[in-house]
C-alpha cells in the first residue's frame, strides 16, 4: 500500500489491512451539487478480483460515486482510493490501469467505430503509437463489432453503441473495468455477450465494478454487491453472505391460497400470496409449525420450499421503505 | 497477482506524448463535416469578391458606386484582395468561426460525452486544454491561410502579377508582396488566437458549444459598437477590435508599425488572459 489511509470514520484503516486488498475503496464520500445532496458518506470497499455489482434505483448516487472513483468529480467531502492511489491527485498512474464505460457511451457521431477508437486509443498511456491499430481491431473483435467498425457511429444501434464503449474500456489489458449500466439497450444476446466478458476478465482476475439496476443481472455475474439508496450504501459484501442475510421463508405451493394465507393470519405466522401458493415468514415461527398450521386447516399442501432470499427481495427490503410488493415488478426482468 | 496489497505500478508511460494527442486532435478536427463546409465557405468568399468587383468593372465606369473604397482599389490588384478579405472577415466571420471550433473543442466534446474518454485515459486538464488550443490555433491558421491564397490566386488570376501596388502607390515585386500578404495573415492569426483563448475560456464554462458562438458575437458586436462612441473613450484601449483597422498598413510602403505592433500586444493580452482563465476553469470543472 503506498499510502496510509486516514480517516476519522474508521473501520480497519489504523494499519495495513493485511485482508484482501482493495482494488477501490471510499470513506466519508459526500458529494453535493448546489443544494441537492447526490451521494452522502459513502464507505465503499472493491476487494481485488472481486466483480462488485453496484445495485440501487435511478438517482440513488451511483453514477457519481463512480464519477469521482475515476477522479473525474471532486468529492465535496471524504477520501477515494483507487488502485491504491488516492484520487483525483493521482488520476495518471491509477487510470492507465483501469478501463471504464461511463454514463453511456460518448463518441463522435460523424466518425467510423473504428476511427472513434483509435482517438480513444492515442490517449492511452500504455499503448504505443504502434500498436494502436492492433489493440483497437482486437478490441472491436472481442465485443463483436469488427464487421461494422467501419460504419459511422451516427447509424449505430444503441446496442453497438454500448458495445463499441465497452471496447473503449477494454482496449488495454486492465487491473479494473469500470461499467456503469453496460447492458442499456442491449438485447438478450448482447446481455449474455456482456456477461461473458465480465466472467472472462474476472477469471483473468480483473476487478470489476458493474453498476446496474437489473437485479437479475447482478446476481448472475457478481460476487460482491454494494446496494444504494438515496445516495448511501445500505448493504455491502459477497453477495451469498447477504442473500442468506434475508428474513427466512418458506414458500408452499398449494391451490388453496386464500384458505393457506387465512389459517397463516390464525396463527399469527406473517404469509402473502405468491403465484402457485402461499410464503410464510419463519421469524417468529418454525417450517414444521407452518405445515401443522396449514395441514389442520385443510389445505392441500403440495410442496414446501425454504426460500432462498433472492436479491429482489434484498434489494426491496433494503431500497423501499414501506414494503409494497406490488411494486417488486417497476425491477427489470427482461434478463431473464 | 498474488501479493496482498496493491503492487505499485511498474514504472510504466502515465501519459501520451502531446504531439500524438494533437496528431489525433487534428484528425478529429479535419474529419469533421462541418470543419471542412465552414472551410469550404470562406474559400468562397474571395472568390466571388473577386468575380464581383470584375463585373462591377466591366459594368460600372467607376469606383464611388457605394462600394467599400478598399475593395474598389482591389478591383485591379492581386495584393490588395486577399489583405481586403480579411480585412473584411475579420470583423465578424472571422471570430465567429474561431468560436465555432473553441465551442466544440471543450463544451461539444462534453455535451457529446466524448471529453471523458480522455480525461479517462489518463489526459491531464492541463494537456488537455494545451492540445485543445493547439487545435483550435491550428484550425484557424489553416482558415487565414486558405482565404489569402485562395485570394491572392484569385487576383493573379483576374489581373497578372503586374498588379501588385500598395495603397502608397508603389509597385511591389512578387516576393515583397508575398511578405506583405504573410505578415497580414500572421497577424490576423494572431488577432483570431486572441479570440480563441477567449472562446475557449467561455468553452470550458459550458456544455452548449452554440453558447460560445454567440457570447463571441456579443463580444465583437459589442465592442465594435463601445469604438463607435467617445463618452466610453476610456475602454477604447481594453477592446481587442481596437486594433483591427490597422491591418490596412499592412497594404502601405513603407508599412507603418505602430497601429500594428499596438494590436500584437492587445491580442497577446486577450490570449493570456483567455487561456489562463480557461486553465483555471478546466482543471475544476467536474468531467
Amino acid at each position: 500500500m503506498t499510502t496510509s489511509f486516514d480517516t476519522e470514520h474508521g473501520a480497519g484503516v489504523t494499519t495495513p489491512a493485511p485482508a484482501p486488498a482493495l482494488a477501490a475503496r471510499t470513506r466519508g464520500l459526500r458529494k453535493v451539487y448546489r443544494s441537492t445532496v447526490a451521494v452522502d458518506q459513502v464507505d465503499l470497499d472493491v476487494p481485488e478480483g472481486a466483480v462488485l455489482g453496484m445495485l440501487g434505483p435511478n438517482g440513488s448516487g451511483k453514477t457519481t460515486t463512480i464519477r469521482m472513483l475515476l477522479g473525474l468529480v471532486r468529492p465535496t467531502e471524504g477520501e477515494v482510493e483507487l488502485l491504491g492511489r488516492r484520487m483525483p491527485e493521482n488520476a495518471r498512474h491509477a487510470l492507465p490501469d483501469v478501463g471504464a464505460l461511463v454514463e453511456g457511451p460518448g463518441f463522435h457521431p460523424f466518425l467510423s467505430g473504428r476511427e472513434n477508437l483509435r482517438r480513444l486509443a492515442a490517449a492511452e498511456p500504455h499503448l504505443s503509437t504502434s500498436d494502436i491499430p492492433r489493440a483497437v481491431e482486437n478490441s472491436l473483435e472481442r465485443v463483436g463489432l469488427a464487421g461494422a467498425a467501419h460504419r459511422r457511429y451516427k447509424g449505430y444501434s444503441l446496442g453497438m453503441k454500448q458495445r463499441l464503449g465497452l471496447a473503449g474500456a477494454l482496449l488495454v489489458p486492465r487491473r479494473m473495468v469500470v461499467l456503469d449500466e453496460p447492458t442499456n439497450g442491449l438485447d438478450p444476446a448482447g446481455t449474455r455477450e456482456i456477461r461473458t466478458i465480465i466472467a472472462e476478465l474476472h477469471a483473468d482476475g480483473v476487478t470489476v465494478l458493474v453498476s446496474s439496476h437489473l437485479l437479475a443481472e447482478v446476481e448472475a455475474t457478481c460476487t460482491h454487491v454494494a446496494v444504494l439508496h438515496d445516495g448511501t450504501v445500505v448493504a455491502q459484501g459477497e453477495l451469498n453472505e447477504l442473500l442468506e442475510s434475508g428474513s427466512p421463508g418458506v414458500v408452499v405451493s398449494t391451490p388453496d391460497g386464500d384458505k393457506a394465507l387465512e389459517a397463516l393470519r390464525e396463527n399469527r405466522i406473517p404469509g402473502k400470496l405468491v403465484p402457485d401458493g402461499v410464503r410464510a415468514d419463519l421469524t417468529t415461527a418454525t417450517a414444521p409449525h407452518v405445515v401443522e398450521a396449514l395441514v389442520r386447516a385443510g389445505v392441500a399442501v403440495h410442496e414446501v420450499k425454504r426460500e432462498r432470499t433472492g436479491l429482489e427481495d434484498l434489494f426491496a427490503r433494503l431500497t423501499q421503505h414501506e414494503t409494497e410488493p406490488d411494486r417488486l415488478s417497476e425491477v427489470d426482468e427482461v434478463t431473464r | 497477482m498474488t501479493t496482498a496489497t496493491l503492487p505499485a505500478a511498474a514504472p510504466k508511460r502515465t501519459s501520451v506524448p502531446l504531439p500524438r494527442l494533437y496528431l489525433a486532435e487534428l484528425r478529429w478536427i479535419f474529419r469533421r463535416p462541418r470543419t471542412l463546409i465552414v472551410l469550404g465557405l470562406l474559400a468562397l468568399i474571395p472568390v466571388i469578391v473577386a468575380i464581383a468587383l470584375g463585373v462591377g468593372r466591366s459594368t460600372d465606369n467607376g469606383p464611388g458606386n457605394g462600394g467599400d473604397a478598399l475593395l474598389t482599389s482591389a478591383t485591379a490588384n492581386a495584393l490588395v484582395l486577399p489583405v481586403a478579405v480579411l480585412i473584411v472577415t475579420l470583423n465578424l466571420l472571422l471570430p465567429l468561426t474561431t468560436a465555432m471550433s473553441a465551442g466544440d473543442a471543450i463544451a461539444g466534446e462534453l455535451s457529446h460525452g466524448t471529453l471523458r474518454g480522455w480525461l479517462l485515459a489518463p489526459v491531464s486538464r492541463g494537456r488537455l486544454l494545451t492540445v485543445k488550443a493547439l487545435g483550435v490555433a491550428t484550425f484557424t491558421l489553416a482558415a487565414v491561410l486558405l482565404m489569402a491564397v485562395v485570394g491572392l490566386l484569385a487576383g493573379l488570376v483576374m489581373n497578372g502579377t503586374g498588379s501588385l501596388f500598395t495603397l502608397s502607390g508603389t509597385t511591389l515585386s512578387f516576393g515583397a508582396a508575398l511578405g506583405h500578404i504573410a505578415i497580414a495573415v500572421g497577424w490576423v492569426t494572431l488577432q483570431l488566437w486572441a479570440v480563441g483563448a477567449v472562446a475557449l475560456a467561455i468553452s470550458a464554462c459550458t456544455e452548449h458549444p452554440m453558447l460560445v458562438v454567440v457570447s463571441v458575437l456579443a463580444g465583437t458586436i459589442v465592442s465594435t459598437v463601445l469604438l463607435l462612441l467617445s463618452s466610453v473613450s476610456w475602454l477604447h484601449p481594453f477592446l481587442l477590435p481596437k486594433s483591427w483597422d490597422a491591418l490596412v498598413d499592412v497594404l502601405r510602403d513603407p508599412m507603418p508599425s505602430s497601429g500594428l505592433t499596438e494590436g500584437v500586444i492587445r491580442a497577446v493580452c486577450y490570449l493570456v488572459i483567455g487561456l489562463g482563465l480557461a486553465y483555471a476553469r478546466i482543471t475544476t470543472k467536474d468531467g
